[in-house]
């Protein structure tokens, strides 16, 4: 590994840690940034990034050694010892890897960590403390979830009670534009359920409670209008989507009530949606046509089987995931060989350069230009075809995954290699021998 | 050759229904839907070849039997089918319409006319003809894939109500739209139904001497324009989802029946040498 440095990841999760830790070193915004810079001008650290979100602290650093970022963690709170975990190398590309894909969040296969990683990388970016080594890292990460995406079903399905009502209205209405929805009740899981339909484009959310206070503090929360408990009728007959959690021990939609609501709307579809326990909604609604209705079980069934499902899937992603850490490790020591080469072609050129111009001035005044040329044609040659053989046969351990040969080659020819020029993408794996090396010091 | 060529066409349809319905069986591979379309687009151009060279090899008369009427009824229902799906994003009714007009194409591919076509009537040549003809296969094909969105509905109300969230509940597109898209088929299909028996009329007139004589073709005609005008009526007053669905497939099935009973010889005027 060129110049002893490593990939080293210190963290803490909702898999290792009380919330109660995990609150005291969760950053964001300016302090995030802050911590970078931190973290970035800490003794042997070359780049750094820190993701951070609520079921998660982790500190990535390209570094020389682990202490810093094990030292952002016990500088903040003495708390965290005992909640960390640490992993080097291989074993840290491949947890990010991980991470980025959803396998080890809370709700497997849940979709806003990759945005939360991403944002991550983007902070790490803007405060300058992610460098080359960071960006293909979190590139191959991005990448990897988006193949563990598209490629099993690990993020298939509805993962939560709202989701699943979401998914359930979609085919019923498609779109949700120019759709009322109807809260019936002060429950958390039918607030929830408004907003995520409020986000999908309903048009307007009416809520509806036996406490008119509670309802308009409800409003307010959810971005609705509250309306009063005797109009439930008409409202009943305005809304598509009614979602019941009140606390009534007994059936606030009858079949009755329905039948007559139906009657009002000339048979417009709507979807009733009971999340309370016990029932709000008389189960023998959903007999009557162009009723859809729901209760919470079967609501929670189609989450359980979700979570069945993704988790039969989730092998099938960390499989995705080793391929993905396997290419990576083989591209960055394809990389580090390649600036032994330039170190070597570098200066087998300079001493090419400099004997023929020694020869020159001995003999350069009696011969012509052309004689000229040759003998800087026959300097360069010669480098040209000593460093052939040990071009080919270097690219080809590198590529093979052998670090060794290239250490040695430094050491055999007294070259040092320089860090990879940080204007590399990650795409080209086998960058030609005509790319220079890049100036020494353009990474710190 | 005609026919050669339409085998062709066959071929891009088996495609295109290929694509379409492995498309549904694995909606993660987006790509098939274009493909389906694009080899559905293709099949329309080499069908529209078949029936421009059968018109030159029997100089139109095909199209009075049964199998030009298939012909040209799955090559409207293919056209159609890519006119809407220009408009809508709904490549998964792909999956159930292309295999149709596959099924309705069959029988015309083996079927050959063996040189008993006869010539058409002067008396029945006059310009409103070719209008009459296609219009009246245009409505049926509205018809067609109307009954096909309608089993769609059926399919996808089954899995929404009956809580099953299975791998259809997924693939099916929204029960709104499909019951917007029946609607919208139908209100179509009635347009240019309407032309078709207007048409009708005027020839009639002109070849049987009255407009109206109870021939039974135009009995089964004015039945199926009656109940499709009813179904476009009913929308108005509140009707749709699945009663509107069922009676989009009785429409359908009264249309193919009368078809098949009014191709047996003898029972109307309407075809043969229209005495």
């Amino acid at each position: 590994m060129s110049h002893g440095r490593e990939l080293y990841l210190v963290g803490l999760s909702h898999k290792s840690a009380p919330v109660s830790v995990r609150e005291r070193v969760a950053l964001s915004g300016d302090s995030l940034k802050d911590a970078l810079v931190g973290l970035h001008g800490a003794e042997g650290v070359s780049e750094a990034m820190v993701v951070s979100t609520c079921n998660r602290v982790e500190v990535y650093v390209y570094s020389r050694s682990v202490e810093a970022a094990r030292r952002f963690f016990l500088d903040r709170t003495a708390e965290a010892q005992g909640h960390l975990y640490e992993r080097t190398g291989p074993d840290a590309v491949r947890h990010l890897f991980r991470v980025a894909s959803s396998l080890d969040s809370m709700v497997l296969g849940e979709p806003q960590i990759l945005g939360q990683v991403k944002e991550a990388y983007g902070v790490a970016s803007s405060a300058q403390s992610a460098g080359t080594y960071i960006s293909r890292l979190a590139n191959r990460a991005f990448a990897t979830a988006k193949r563990v995406r598209s490629e099993t079903e690990v993020a298939r399905g509805a993962g939560s009670v709202s989701q699943v009502a979401v998914e359930l209205v979609e085919k019923i209405f498609g779109d949700l534009k120019g759709r009322d929805v109807l809260l019936v009740g002060a429950g958390k899981m039918g607030a929830l359920s408004a907003k995520a339909l409020r986000d999908l484009g309903a048009d307007r959310i009416l809520v509806t409670n036996r406490s008119s206070e509670r309802a308009a503090a409800l409003a307010a929360q959810v971005g609705g209008r509250a309306e009063p408990w005797d109009a439930l009728d008409s409202l009943l007959v305005l809304a598509d989507v009614v979602l019941v959690s009140t606390g009534a021990p007994t059936y606030v939609l009858t079949r009755e009530l329905t039948a007559r609501v139906m009657k009002g709307r000339r048979q417009r579809s709507v979807c009733l949606i009971d999340l309370a326990v016990p029932r709000n909604v008389d189960p023998e609604c959903a007999s009557l046509e162009n009723v859809y209705a729901y209760d919470i079980d079967d609501l929670q069934k189609v989450v359980a089987q979700t979570h069945q499902a993704r988790a039969g899937e989730a092998i099938r992603a960390e499989a995705i995931i080793e391929a993905e850490a396997m290419t990576f490790a083989r591209e960055r020591e394809t990389r580090e060989a390649l600036p032994v080469l330039a170190a070597l072609r570098r200066r087998a050129e300079e001493i090419a350069r400099a004997e023929a111009e020694r020869t020159l001035a001995h003999v350069g005044d009696r011969l012509d230009d052309k004689g000229r040329r040759s003998v800087e044609a026959m300097a360069q040659a010669i480098v040209n075809k000593l460093l052939h053989g040990p071009t080919a046969r270097l690219k080809e351990a590198a590529a093979s995954g052998d670090a060794t040969l290239p250490g040695a080659a430094a050491e055999l020819f007294g070259v040092e290699a320089d860090e990879p020029s940080r204007s590399r993408r990650p795409s080209d794996r086998k960058a030609d021998d005509a790319e220079g090396a890049p100036s020494p010091g353009s990474h710190p | 050759m005609s026919i050669l060529v339409l085998r062709l066409a066959a071929l891009f349809y088996l495609g295109a229904a290929i694509a379409y319905v492995v498309y549904f069986a694995r909606p993660r591979h987006g790509w098939l839907a274009g493909a389906g379309q694009a080899l559905l687009g293709v099949a329309f151009l080499v069908h529209a070849a078949a029936i421009g060279l059968g018109c030159k090899e029997f100089g139109g008369t095909e199209f009075f039997s049964l199998r030009g009427g298939l012909v040209v009824l799955s090559w409207l229902a293919a056209g159609a089918f890519l006119v809407l799906s220009r408009m809508y994003r709904i490549p998964t009714v792909g999956a159930f319409v292309t295999p149709l007009i596959l099924i309705v194409l069959l029988p015309a591919l083996f079927l050959t006319h063996a040189g008993k076509l006869e010539a058409i009537p002067e008396e029945i040549r006059r310009p409103v003809l070719p209008v009459h003809i296609l219009s009246a296969f245009l409505g049926i094909a509205f018809f067609a894939i109307a009954a096909g969105v309608a089993v769609m509905y059926l399919l996808q109300e089954r899995e929404v109500k009956g809580k099953r969230f299975g791998a259809l509940f997924s693939r099916l597109p929204s029960l709104d739209s499909l019951d917007q898209l029946n609607q919208r088929l139908v209100r179509a299909g009635f347009v240019v139904f309407t032309v078709a028996l207007v048409t009708g009329t005027i020839i009639a007139k002109g070849v049987w001497k009255s407009a109206w004589s109870w021939d039974p073709q135009q009995v089964s005609s004015l039945v199926v324009w009656l109940l499709y005008g009813a179904m476009v009526q009913l929308r108005h007053t509140g009707w749709h989802g699945r009663r509107y669905a069922m009676l989009t497939l009785v429409g359908f099935a009264l249309v193919i029946g009368s078809m098949l009973a009014l191709s047996i010889p003898g029972t109307t005027r309407h075809g043969g040498d229209y005495q």
